[in-house]
């Protein structure tokens, strides 16, 4: 699944939304979305504030009651039992006495935490830590983390349950400049080594036309579809924000100076 | 029956205080060391989930569940207990199936539960001075029945912190979260609430229907404020529930104090809480 084909077939669908309508309060935030998510790629969803994007994704997770279907295929068994999550706002009680370290352990380890953090599953928390470059934040407690700290320990989480699918929701916000670099450079090589499929909710017009193999462009509705190059056009952008965006110079990073080496920001592919 | 005079003895060997000599008081002692750290460990949970009108919720219901042990002439002790689970449950599952806010949820029950263990209350006078008893607690009574019973529901409680502590934390936290990583959130929370529902229950014997959620609160806050992690909070809610307990009984037992033991246990664990707020000004690492 290196070369994700983007011609898509069936069977190299990871997700498929049909005719997905959620209404709450009588407001529709959901129009009979049909979409797909190719296995193997990274899909980003767009679209302005309210669209329903983060919608969509807890529709996807069974936490938003929906009309339609959702088909989620996203492993060999026709199945989607490994879903890793990075939401787009971590509320919690900040004071909570929780170490990092715990934060990682709590979701895999069978012994309960008042014995400690076994070796073993600490070595591993360490390491994906060590892959958001975050091990310095082990033993800190999480309240006390900045909002990008935060977001490099919950994806350092996600990617821990070793995800068929990773769903991130914003995930660069609060997230420096270098920070947003590597999130998108790690995603792109582990994508790559481990072959999960990457479904992210992205405001960064930049980020995604370098990043993503395919985008979804939501306002209620899907107002297109497609890889970046096919379905970022003036129309559909001026569709979907309601003011002409113009096409964002796939070259440039944002700050121009790195240059993007995932195999998606590739323009031959993309195009 | 298995017999607990050894337990007794034992206890009161360990605790060489002149109030300890006397059977009832070892018998309190013993139920309030299992009651306690039952109490202390579900309310960390408690207070993660900020659950506590839940718990008022359930204790309130006491009332009713005794009311009903009344009318139908079953003995309160059983009455009680499952009524407090059946609450416990209808709210969970009402929490569940609609999108109402909990806060109004539990108010609902919590008025329904009260305004029928009243209206039965007002209809039987010679009823209305039991309900002292559950207004106040009354340890002192606790029978070598109900320490048994304590036993197997320390047992659960043991075998239910040990599997589900990490996850409990991880819903805690953020159920969302919880959720998409494949943790079975609403089983779990069923689970907790059951237990939960057993524990603020016998607790109502220990201190009474005003002071049962301090029970569960009051520890687990101060153990909030000494611990620096997730694991050692669970042990500073028990070493304090623990202590509070032990001093709480004796303190309430001399003839300077002649206090109500319920009330003077709580005030030993809010004495932790200062300690516990002075601590961590000292420390100066906590947030907020
Ligand atoms: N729990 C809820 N109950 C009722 N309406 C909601 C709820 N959550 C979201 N909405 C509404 O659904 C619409 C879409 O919300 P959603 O969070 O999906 O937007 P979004 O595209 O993620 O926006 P943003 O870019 O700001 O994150 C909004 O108009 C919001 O008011
Ligand atoms: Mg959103």
């Amino acid at each position: 699944m290196n070369k994700p084909d983007l011609m898509q077939k069936s069977a190299d669908t990871a997700v498929s939304f049909e005719k997905v309508t959620v209404e709450r309060g009588g407001i529709l935030i959901l129009d009979s979305v049909s979409a797909i998510v190719p296995i193997g790629g990274c899909t980003a969803i767009i679209g302005p504030n309210g669209a329903g994007k983060t919608t969509m994704l807890l529709t996807l997770l069974g936490e938003v009651p929906y009309k339609g279907f959702i088909h989620a295929t996203c492993n060999i068994n026709g199945g989607c039992s490994k879903i890793g999550y990075v939401p787009q706002r971590f509320a919690f009680d900040r004071g909570i006495p929780v170490t990092v370290a715990e934060f990682l352990a709590m979701g895999i380890q069978k012994r309960p935490l008042w014995f400690g953090i076994s070796n073993k599953i600490k070595k591993r928390s360490l390491e994906y830590l060590a892959s958001v470059k975050s091990e310095h934040l082990a033993e800190r407690k999480i309240g006390a983390l900045s909002g990008g700290e935060m977001q490099r320990v919950l994806l350092a989480l996600a990617l821990q349950q070793e995800p068929d699918l990773l769903v991130l929701d914003e995930p660069a916000s609060g997230v420096d400049f270098q920070g947003e670099y590597i999130f998108c450079e790690l995603l792109d090589g582990l994508r790559r080594e481990k072959g999960f499929t990457q479904l992210m909710v992205s405001h960064d017009l930049a980020t995604v036309t370098h990043h993503a193999t395919h985008v979804i462009c939501l306002n209620h509705k899907v107002a297109a579809q497609g890889p970046p190059r096919q379905a970022l056009t003036n129309e559909t952008l001026t569709a979907i924000f309601g003011m002409h965006m113009g096409m964002v110079d796939s070259r440039s990073m944002p700050g121009g100076s790195a240059t993007c080496s995932g195999p998606c920001c590739n323009k031959d592919q993309n195009a | 029956m298995p017999d607990l005079s050894p337990i007794y003895h034992i206890v009161a060997q360990l605790l060489p205080f002149e109030c300890l000599q006397a059977g009832f008081m070892q018998q309190a002692m013993v139920g309030l060391i299992l009651l306690a750290p039952m109490a202390a460990a579900m309310g960390v949970q408690v207070v993660n989930f900020r659950m506590s009108f839940f718990s008022d919720a359930i204790s309130h219901s006491a009332f009713a569940g005794v009311a009903l042990g009344l009318i139908f002439s079953i003995n309160p002790h059983w009455t009680m207990p499952v009524f407090g689970l059946l609450v416990g449950l209808g709210i969970m599952a009402v929490q569940h199936k609609t999108t109402l806010s909990s806060d109004t949820i539990i108010g609902v029950f919590f008025s329904a539960v009260i305004a029928f263990g009243l209206a039965v209350v007002s209809r039987d006078r010679s009823v209305a001075r039991d309900m002292q008893r559950f207004l106040y607690g009354d340890i002192l009574t606790i029978s070598n029945n109900d320490i048994i019973w304590l036993i197997a529901l320390f047992i659960a409680f043991m075998i239910f912190q040990a599997l589900s502590y990490n996850r409990l934390l991880y819903i805690g936290l953020n159920s969302t979260l919880a959720k998409a990583h494949s943790i079975r959130v609403a089983t779990y929370q069923y689970y907790f609430a059951g237990l939960l529902a057993l524990i603020v229950m016998f607790s109502v014997w220990a201190v009474g229907v005003l002071l049962v959620t301090a029970l569960l609160i009051v520890p687990a806050a101060a153990a909030r404020n000494f611990a620096r992690s997730a694991g050692s909070m669970f042990w500073w809610s028990l070493i304090i529930s623990i202590t509070s307990a032990i001093a709480g009984l004796i303190i309430s037992a001399q003839d300077w104090a002649t206090t109500a033991t319920g009330a003077t246990i709580i005030l030993v664990a809010c004495f932790w809480f200062i300690i516990s707020v002075i601590a961590s000004f000292i420390r100066r690492d906590s947030i907020r």
